[in-house]
């Protein structure tokens, strides 16, 4: 680790900036120039990466195991909170800047054949904007640049994951992919709201560094006390939990894992860079930005969840047919070997395994997009209705595709480890290291060792499955259709040149001289404490055979098994079958029942809204309605009804003598007499 | 043998029955016919009382004048129910009604 | 000529001037508004630009350090033994008012160009229009309580208008409902405001007086009033300042609207024309929020303080409640109407919190919603005059039909979701960063607010994906595929400024921050001293 110069070199600075902006730019020209059908934007975006690469080479020379820089200025301020925008180069950042451009310009390369021209210009623009926020949040130095550029690339791969923007289950699956990103961010987001109200800053390097605010912090008597403030010490778990969260989400490990298979609606390229190489690997690299933050137990908590997915990952891609589901859930399982090596602290060979991985990952995703471009044609000459990406249909393609079928072979001996890859190197320092952590704990600890032991066999045997149905035996649509046209290669330049480039990447001599000892890779002491002792134990000698010997015995039985047809696995009946079919039930979990859960309690609000709420409001309304309905009514019939009342009599009184007055002389005669008759009668009566 | 009681009681019907015809008839020749019996039964009685004068015989003399007035006020009468009639095509003292209020 | 009068009194002149024009040039009568509201931008503008800033121009609660002020005595009465009755016209601005104002501004130019789309009694719609415009200013700018009062109740009679003629089906009961809400709150505010001017003396003339800034200072307060600090008199056994401060608060509740005070809101909108929704969305729940700082937090501040769990757990009842309700809806613009109660929920507990982080937040909140909910409604609008028709379910796979369309909605719903680089994330995460920071306001509630942004993104993009993506599918079938024809320039004149606006707010937050954050900063300073 090394610690950042107070007299900075800007000259880095800018050369960091330009590989960070060359792609902003392309993504800007690329706006302007829509619309027209033609390769320019393709060209555009290459271009401007493979400058981008240049400068991320030089930046990289500059700094790598040198002195890390640190140029910021100010961005804005909130209250008194000053909020600074700036960059962090060290050995993590650029490491990850040249990363994300070497492997970004092959795929930019193959893009521009695999892209068909009048999508050209909207890929190619995404794409670049994906470079773009990829690229920025490896080197920014604070968490709010962090978190926006976090999100930014969560936008971007949910653009080109719904690039085909017309098909349904492309669309759902961007959705899912951004809300379960979402769930990563708002985790992320209170991680960072914690640390800001505990720290007051947002400083990458204040917070981590070398001596940095998180070290100097204890947890003592339930509370997190920081050199500023303290805090109930449950906010600090809540923080690791949000952070992880953020891990989860981007590096798609268990539970938040679902997205990432079916990204792979996305083009084959696009899920070669993001979902594979780069935008996955985010949450490891976040991981590695943050680590101070996490105890011994959260870490223990990391390792625990990272062995769990990479063995649940496995056992799925063991009986998926789609060819780059296959290969998604064995990125979910590499990057569960990636978590899990954070959290039993082998730091270094997490993120050199990240680097491997990257290389021979990206390599078998570029390889699938050849196939399924291969197959798709197939498909459209014969008219037939068919998924391209099905394992089931292919078979024997080695002789067709002789130089994918290389490629593949190479990245597929790098993920199962075997010696001579890189992937030897990575995947055994983690395997070595996991058992040296296992060492000083309970029986319990051994289960992870154990764990991600059996996973590498399960590897094997998938990946072992996929070679074998894909190039071996006879082309089974063949079969099923006899009279099915062939007319497949390799394809141009433009697929087999980043082929060949990251088949070499995925060999020993990029990292190691010596193909068998990790510890000599310069990737790996880069990261290791300068004071870092390797400890000679009989792990190193042990391990990599058991593990070698194991894979070479499971490759060659799925060889029995999928070749020879000899009837050695599990009937596809069996609960265990079902299970790693249906991917452990998880997807189907969540749809029916949260995100269900989710909307039916949206409904039940708005009819609570409606009807209790709104309600309250309308029973107000008809209350008073009612109040002055009943006031009307006694208006009209009890205080106007005592006037009227009056009114009556006085006019029916009046009626009464009115009769009298008839102006008929019978009726006065008739009076007369009816007085004097009375009159009469009273005299008798008295 | 005839007394005094019998020339009362007789007049009495004979006042009541006019008084009777006033009131219930709408015809204007009836009610003077009415009144005729009404104006009788008084004479009746004027006649009847002047036992208790028999010297001057004032009542036979109120008698005689109150025949002849009577002629003359039903010639009246007669004479503005032929008027009426002329003028309303009714004599039903209930139908003239244009000197109510 | 003092240019914020001038400022607030303009619409009025060309309302004026529409009402004197004939009928038959009634073509003219939008150019006019158009012109009016330019005007009015042009002169937020140059305010802005000559706005001071520093420690010395923090306004709040210190009348000289107002800018832009006029003060002229208005009603002024004998009252012989009693005093003098003195009500000023008194208007200036700080560091609060001046960004909605700018805003409001924006919005309304919006609004005109929306109201192209009207098409009956086009004297009456703008001259009532212009009158909304100058009640809005007013009501911002109005430092007088009685002023402000005025401009207040001015602002509803307007709308109850607009509303009522040029709505919806439903158009009456929406107006009446919206008009006896707002009533109701502002009745009450009444009674306040007397018993404030009853309460409250100038200590330069010895007057009673209904000046804001005098109210905030308890040094004004008559020995033994209603509102007095220190005596504490009691309103049906309540504290009176309590009592003052819960009715103020309700009335400026029912405006944001804070749940469940909002019900009103949905049914508004849906039947208001676009343009007097934009007006409602993007500036008129604004003043709700302005209301709470200036008046209830100003002139109540230790009630305020004593009272922040509740204002803090009534905020972030409004975001979860309205992003769960909108993920219910199947009328788009019942859902933008309900995400717009999610939306203002953050700007709640941002001024709940009492931190310069979250008042910063919220005042950025208000801001930032201001340009993305006139853009959204404006986007609705869009689709609405096209078809009649805003049910979700009943549109598939626009994105092919209306390409450039479903760019701008994009825009506006990631910039409504909190997306990087747009406005509402910097106004969104400092408000929760203050809400969390603050020591008023227990910490779960932070987290809580946090996760009505997860619920914005699920029904944005849910709407997104049954709205535009897929398949091209629409319920009217090829009549409404002719009728749903590209933008054209008036539209998008209309939505390239909000979106820019949006995304300049959001990568330069110091453009309203600078100016702001004096004005919070004597905010927090003042509430701090209670």
């Amino acid at each position: 680790m090394n610690t950042p110069l107070p007299n900075i070199d800007l000259q880095t600075v800018y050369y960091a900036l330009a590989a960070v902006v060359l792609p902003f730019t392309a993504f800007l020209v690329n706006l302007f120039i829509s619309g027209k059908n033609s390769k320019i934007s393709g060209w555009v975006s290459t271009g401007a990466i493979l400058v981008s690469a240049v400068f991320a080479v030089m930046v990289f020379g500059r700094v790598w195991n040198s002195h890390a820089i640190h140029a910021q200025q100010l961005w804005f301020t909130i209250g008194q909170t000053p909020v600074y925008a700036g960059v962090w180069l060290n050995n993590l950042s650029v490491l990850m800047l040249l990363l994300v451009t070497v492997i970004a310009l092959p795929v930019h390369v193959y893009s521009t054949a695999y892209i068909k021209t009048h999508e050209n210009n909207r890929y190619f623009t995404y794409l670049s904007l994906f470079c773009f926020s990829m690229l920025a949040l490896v080197v920014v130095d604070s968490l709010v640049l962090l978190y926006a550029f976090w999100e930014l690339v969560g936008f971007s791969s949910y653009l080109l994951i719904g690039f085909w923007f017309t098909r349904d289950s492309a669309v759902q699956a961007n959705k899912k992919a951004f809300i379960m990103n979402r769930i990563g961010d708002i985790g992320l987001l209170t991680a960072i709201i914690i640390l800001f109200s505990q720290y007051h800053t947002f400083d990458l390097i204040q917070l981590f560094g070398d001596n940095g605010l998180v070290v100097k912090s204890i947890i003592k008597n339930d509370r997190w006390i920081g050199p500023v403030s303290q805090i109930a010490a449950t906010w600090q778990y809540v923080a690791c939990i949000g952070i992880f969260l953020a891990v989860a989400a981007k590096s798609a490990q268990f539970p938040l894992h679902t997205w990432l298979p079916d990204a792979m609606e996305g083009p084959t390229s696009v899920s070669a860079l993001i979902h594979a190489a780069t935008m996955v690997a985010a949450g490891v690299f976040l991981l590695g930005r943050v680590y101070p933050m996490f105890n011994i137990q959260e870490l223990d908590a990391l390792a625990v969840i990272g062995c769990f997915t990479a063995f649940m990952a496995a056992t799925i891609a063991l009986t998926q047919n789609d060819l780059k589901r296959i290969l998604a859930y064995s990125t979910i399982s590499q990057l569960g070997y990636m978590i899990m090596a954070m959290g039993i602290n082998a730091y270094a060979s997490s993120l050199f395994h990240l680097v491997t991985h990257a290389f021979f990952k990206c390599l078998l995703f570029l390889c699938s997009g050849v196939i399924i471009h291969e197959m798709q044609h197939i498909k459209e000459e014969n008219q037939l209705d068919i998924d391209p990406q099905n394992i089931l249909y292919m078979g024997g393609l080695r002789k067709k595709l002789p130089i994918t079928f290389i490629a593949c072979v190479i990245g597929c001996l790098a993920l199962v480890g075997l010696p001579l890859t890189s992937g030897y190197l990575s995947k055994d320092g983690i395997l070595i290291q996991s058992f040296e952590w296992a060492e000083g704990r309970s029986t319990w600890g051994y289960l992870i060792p154990v764990g991600i032991m059996l996973t590498s066999c399960l590897t094997a045997f998938y990946v072992a499955r996929l070679i074998f149905k894909v190039f071996f035996g006879k082309f089974r649509l063949k079969e099923i259709l006899p009279d099915v046209h062939l007319h497949i290669s390799d394809g141009g330049w433009q697929y087999t040149l980043p082929l060949i480039f990251l088949s070499l990447c995925s060999l020993f001599p990029l990292f190691s001289l010596n193909p068998f000892l990790y510890e000599h890779a310069w990737l790996y002491k880069g990261f290791v404490p300068s004071n870092y002792l390797a400890r000679e134990s009989i792990y190193h000698t042990i391990i990599p055979v058991i593990i070698n010997l194991a894979s070479v015995f499971v490759a060659y039985w799925a060889y029995a098994v999928y070749i020879q047809q000899r009837k050695l696995v599990f009937p596809q009946t069996s609960f265990l079958f079902r299970l790693s079919y249906n991917q452990w039930y998880i997807d189907a979990f969540y749809r029916k029942v949260i995100a269900n859960a989710a909307v039916q309690l949206g409904q039940v609000l708005f009819w609570l809204d409606r009807n209790v709420v709104d309600g309250l409001v309308h029973l107000l309304t008809k209350v008073t309605g009612w109040l002055s309905a009943l006031t009307a009514w006694t208006d009209r019939y009890i205080v106007d009804g005592t006037l009227h009342l009056i009114a009556a009599i006085a006019s029916a009184i009046g009626n009464f003598f009115r009769s009298f007055q008839g102006g008929k002389v019978q009726y006065y005669l008739f009076s007369m007499l009816a007085v004097i008759l009375a009159l009469f009668i009273i005299k008798l009566l008295i | 043998m005839i007394t005094m009681t019998h020339y009362l009681v007789l007049s009495a019907g004979l006042f009541c029955i006019g008084l009777y015809v006033i009131l219930a008839k709408q015809n204007a020749v009836q009610i003077l016919i009415g009144i005729e019996l009404m104006l009788n039964a008084a004479i009746l009685n004027l006649v009847a009382f002047s036992r208790f004068d028999k010297l001057n015989n004032s009542g036979q003399t109120f008698a005689l004048f109150a025949i002849v007035l009577a002629a003359a006020s039903t010639a009246v009468a007669l004479a503005i129910i032929l008027n009426v009639y002329r003028r309303y095509r009714t004599i039903d003292p209930g139908k003239v009604n244009q000197l109510k209020d | 000529m003092n240019i914020l009068t001038l400022l607030i009194f303009s619409p009025a002149l060309f309302g004026l001037i529409i009402l004197a024009l004939p009928s038959s040039w009634r073509a003219s009568y939008k150019y006019i508004t158009l012109l009016a509201a330019l005007l009015q931008v042009g002169m937020s503008v140059s305010m802005y630009l000559n706005f001071k800033t520093g420690a010395a121009f923090g306004g709040f609660n210190q009348e000289g350090q107002y800018q832009f002020v006029q003060k002229l005595p208005w009603i002024s009465l004998n009252l012989g033994s009693t005093g003098k009755m003195q009500i000023d016209y008194f208007v200036g601005v700080d560091g609060m008012s001046i960004m909605l104002l700018v805003m409001s501004a924006v919005v309304m130019v919006i609004a005109t160009l929306a109201s192209w789309e009207i098409k009956s009694n086009l004297k009456g719609y703008f001259a009532l229009f212009l009158m909304l415009d100058m009640a809005v200013m007013g009501v911002f700018s109005a430092l007088d309580f009685f002023l402000f009062y005025l401009f207040y109740e001015l602002m509803l009679l307007p709308l109850y208008f607009l509303i009522g003629m040029w709505g919806g089906a439903r158009r009456e009961y929406a107006a009446i409902k919206f008009f006896l809400y707002t009533l109701f709150g502002s009745v009450f505010m009444l009674l306040v405001m007397v018993g404030l001017y009853l309460s409250v003396t100038d200590p330069a003339t010895g007057n009673h007086t209904f000046n804001i800034v005098q109210m905030m200072n308890p040094a004004n307060y008559q020995q033994g009033s209603v509102f007095a600090l220190l005596g504490q008199q009691t309103l049906f056994g309540i504290p009176a300042r309590i009592v003052g401060f819960v009715v103020l608060f309700v009335a400026f509740a029912i405006k944001v609207p804070v749940v469940p005070f909002h019900t009103w809101l949905p049914d508004a909108h849906v039947e208001a024309p676009t343009p007097v929704s934009i007006i409602l969305a993007g500036v008129l729940l604004k003043i709700g929020g302005y209301g709470i700082i200036r008046i209830c937090m100003g002139i109540f501040p230790e009630v305020a303080v004593s009272g922040a769990f509740w204002l803090g757990l009534l905020g972030v009842i409004s975001i979860l409640y309205g992003a769960l309700n909108a993920l219910a809806q199947r009328d788009l613009k019942r859902l933008i109407a309900y995400s717009s109660v999610s939306h203002m929920g953050f700007v709640l507990l941002g001024v709940a919190s009492q931190t310069a982080e979250g008042v910063s937040g919220a005042m950025m909140q208000m801001i930032s919603h201001g340009f993305l909910s006139a853009m959204l409604f404006f986007l609705v609008g869009v689709v609405y005059n096209r078809v009649h028709d805003r049910d979700i379910y009943n549109f598939r796979g626009l994105a092919t039909l209306m390409p450039d369309y479903t760019v701008y909605v994009m825009i506006a719903f990631f910039a409504s979701l909190g997306l990087p680089g747009f406005s509402a994330f910097v106004a969104e995460a400092f408000s929760l960063a203050g809400a969390f920071k603050s020591t008023l306001l227990p910490h779960w509630m932070a987290v809580c607010g946090s996760v009505g942004i997860l619920l914005s993104a699920a029904y944005f993009l849910w709407t997104l994906q049954r709205m535009f993506f897929g398949q091209a599918r629409l319920k009217g079938g090829e009549v409404w595929k002719t009728a749903l024809s590209k933008l054209d320039i008036r539209e998008k004149a209309a939505l390239l400024p909000l979106a820019l606006l949006a995304l300049l707010l959001g990568i330069m937050p110091s453009l309203a921050l600078d100016k702001i954050n004096d004005s919070v900063l004597a905010f927090i300073h003042f509430l701090q001293l209670k």
